[in-house]
């Protein structure tokens, strides 16, 4: 039992609870506790699953018990206070997407953790999709060539009528909004297979059911080298039954469209390493999936977080997702919220 | 226990559910938008010799259960397999609202006058929440009301809910939702996993037994976990007097071809296999390929 990684998990609502099923299951974990201020989640673990201390406050639960790492699961703008505790006291830490909503208390805490030599992983799940990884793979080995031109898009049906206008999701202060809880998966896609633009122009935010926050985005992004592309995400969009991204980059060599079950490629010539032919190539999830140990909500939620544990136990595994990564994604929001007030009429 | 049907007819065709490509899914969803064009395809499996129905309960499910009892003398032979709950329901209702508002508002919406009065003597929100097991049985009677009339025979818990639970390891819940089923819908309990192995491995551990359980299984091992190779050894182990096994996804969404498919699947320890096809050819072809040498049983089974 002493080697296992001794765990916390810090709010638990729909992601922690999937983060709890998920890490249970690594053989080298060891779940201790978690933090969670409902007193209905108290009585179901007290009740079901007593050997779980459920903590009221996160400073209590860090004082009582050593931890190794923690899930940070908690709305994004109290994440900070949580996350520089950890610090102090050498924790690792995988938190949830989009990581905080202050930019300035991200970037420190980047710092921090990478100075200080601690693992340190932001949720941003698409990265660990299958298919997202084979289209990582095909850039890197210039299958397309050099990129000139992309889109990303992702859609889902999550606010569906007129809000009331509670809750924290409802508040951007709190990281609510379309552009904080979907988006920002958009954007990483972007900074992952592209990089971080230069620029941001042309942003529009438009609500269709919320009162406070918006319901879709675009944006155009720019980059020094030429590039430039554009993204587009609504969450209120009835013909998407699950969230789907979808991403199209246009290069050099040909294109690719993907989405997290399927990949469409259009070579302008034949690409022998990957047995790609001239004209369109499909790739189906079935091609090209790894099974996880254990399934929960697809292969990229296991693969996430046991990459993150498997990071703390081997430090030489090269990190896939960093707190710099998603401190630069939120830079990109920063900026697109400020092109959207500077311009709107 | 009760033998199931080697061959049960299933949903995934009829809702937009495609895993492999989310293209092919919608275009499905389109052709199946008219209902009527659902219920032609159930009378050609039935007419192929399909007399076991596994369906989810979503909104669709409803008007289909319905047009299924109104016709009881056409159809009131054939037993009934329901998955529950309908996830999507549940998912984008826990993303806006929060776990618990979005359970109470799925139990008093979906409930009418005495359906409330029921939760409410059952002990409200309040101890509801305090007691996971109650707040389980309200949501299953929930989403059972649209089969009553129906010969059940098994009800099978979604895989994104049998493996979330699996994740936490609490024996409890699985031990009072097979109780329950068994108990009130006089039904065999089922479970959808895509972690078979685990499952059987928990399930033995805990000492429930007599249980169905439907997993992924096909030769490319798609959507089964850890891999293909353990499913094969956990179930040539298996007895089907405590676990029945049944198959789903067995062309992986279409990457294998069907011959291919089931010259694999019959090799196997397994009790059924629930598939999806709708056109004529498919579903004739399907029946044919699974399991030959037991097919003459097909009709003899109720």
């Amino acid at each position: 039992m002493e080697n296992k990684i001794k765990i916390g998990i810090i709010g638990a609502g729909r992601m922690g609870i999937t983060h709890y099923s998920i890490i249970n299951s690594h053989p080298k974990v060891e779940i201790i506790g978690i933090v969670e201020p409902s007193p209905l989640i108290k009585s179901f673990f007290s009740k079901y699953i007593p050997g779980i201390s459920v903590y009221k406050e996160f400073e209590e639960f860090f004082q009582k018990t050593p931890l190794d790492a923690i899930l940070v699961c908690t709305p994004p703008h109290i994440n900070y206070q949580i996350i520089k505790k950890a610090y102090k006291l050498g924790t690792h830490v995988f938190v949830e997407k989009p990581f905080s909503t202050n930019t300035n208390n991200a970037r420190e805490l980047d710092h921090l953790f990478t100075s200080g030599c601690l693992i340190n992983q932001v949720g941003y799940v698409n990265r660990f999709n299958d298919v997202f990884c084979k289209v990582k793979e095909f850039i890197e080995n210039d299958v397309i060539g050099d990129i000139i031109r992309f889109k990303s898009e992702m859609f889902s049906f999550t606010i569906t009528k007129q809000e009331e206008g509670s809750g924290w999701r409802m508040s951007r202060e709190n990281g609510g909004g379309a552009v904080y809880e979907m988006a920002s998966h958009a954007i990483d896609l972007v900074c992952y297979f592209i990089g971080k633009p230069q620029k941001v122009i042309g942003s529009t935010l438009t609500q269709i059911y919320s009162k406070n926050v918006e319901d879709a985005v675009s944006s155009t992004f720019l980059y020094e080298n030429g590039i430039s592309g554009t993204i587009y995400v609504n969450w209120s969009d009835e013909s998407y039954r699950k969230p789907t991204n979808k991403v199209e980059i246009f290069g050099s060599k040909g294109k690719l469209l993907a989405d997290q079950h399927s990949l469409k490629i259009f070579l302008k010539g034949k690409n022998k390493k990957y047995n790609l032919n001239d004209g369109w190539n499909t790739l189906y999830i079935t091609d090209i999936f790894k099974s996880v140990p254990f399934y929960v909500r697809g292969n990229e939620f296991t693969r996430q977080l046991y990459h993150f544990v498997d990071s703390i136990i081997d430090k030489s595994i090269p990190s896939v997702c960093s707190f710099k990564d998603g401190l630069e994604t939120l830079e990109v929001i920063d900026q697109i919220f400020n092109d959207y007030e500077v311009n709107q009429i | 226990m009760i033998e199931i049907d080697k061959i049960v007819f299933g949903d995934n065709q009829f809702f937009g559910i495609n895993h492999m490509s989310q293209e092919k899914a919608q275009q499905l969803a389109e052709k199946f938008h008219q209902i009527e064009n659902i219920f032609k395809v159930y009378d050609i499996a039935i007419k192929a010799g399909i007399n076991a129905i596994m369906l989810n309960s979503n909104e669709k499910a409803k008007v289909i259960c319905e047009h299924f009892k109104t016709n009881e003398k056409k159809y009131g032979y054939l037993n009934w397999y329901p998955s529950i709950p309908y996830p999507h329901k549940y998912s984008n209702l826990v993303a806006e609202k929060g776990i618990f508002p979005a359970i109470n508002e799925v139990l008093f919406k979906n409930n009418n006058a005495k359906g409330v009065a029921d939760f409410l003597v059952k002990g409200g929100t309040a101890l509801l929440t305090k007691d996971a097991i109650k707040m389980m049985q309200m949501l299953i009677d929930t989403e059972m009301k649209m089969f009553k009339g129906l010969n059940i025979k098994v009800v099978f818990l979604q895989n994104i809910v049998t493996d979330l639970l699996l994740g936490f390891n609490i024996k409890l819940v699985f031990e009072e939702y097979c109780n329950y089923i068994r108990k009130k819908y006089k039904a065999l309990p089922g479970l959808i996993t895509q972690n078979l192995p685990w499952l059987l491995n928990k399930l033995s551990e805990w000492d429930i037994h007599e249980v169905v359980v439907c997993s992924s299984f096909n030769k490319i091992g798609y959507l089964m976990s850890p891999d293909v190779q353990s499913y094969i050894e956990v179930t040539s182990k298996n007895n089907s007097g405590d676990y029945q096994i049944m198959a789903m996804s067995t062309l992986a969404s279409g990457a294998i071809v069907p011959k291919e498919a089931y010259a694999f699947i019959n090799e196997q320890n397994i009790q059924s296999v629930v598939f999806g096809a709708s056109s004529e050819k498919h579903i004739k072809e399907t029946i044919n390929l699974i399991n030959p040498r037991e097919k003459l049983n097909l009709s003899s089974l109720n």
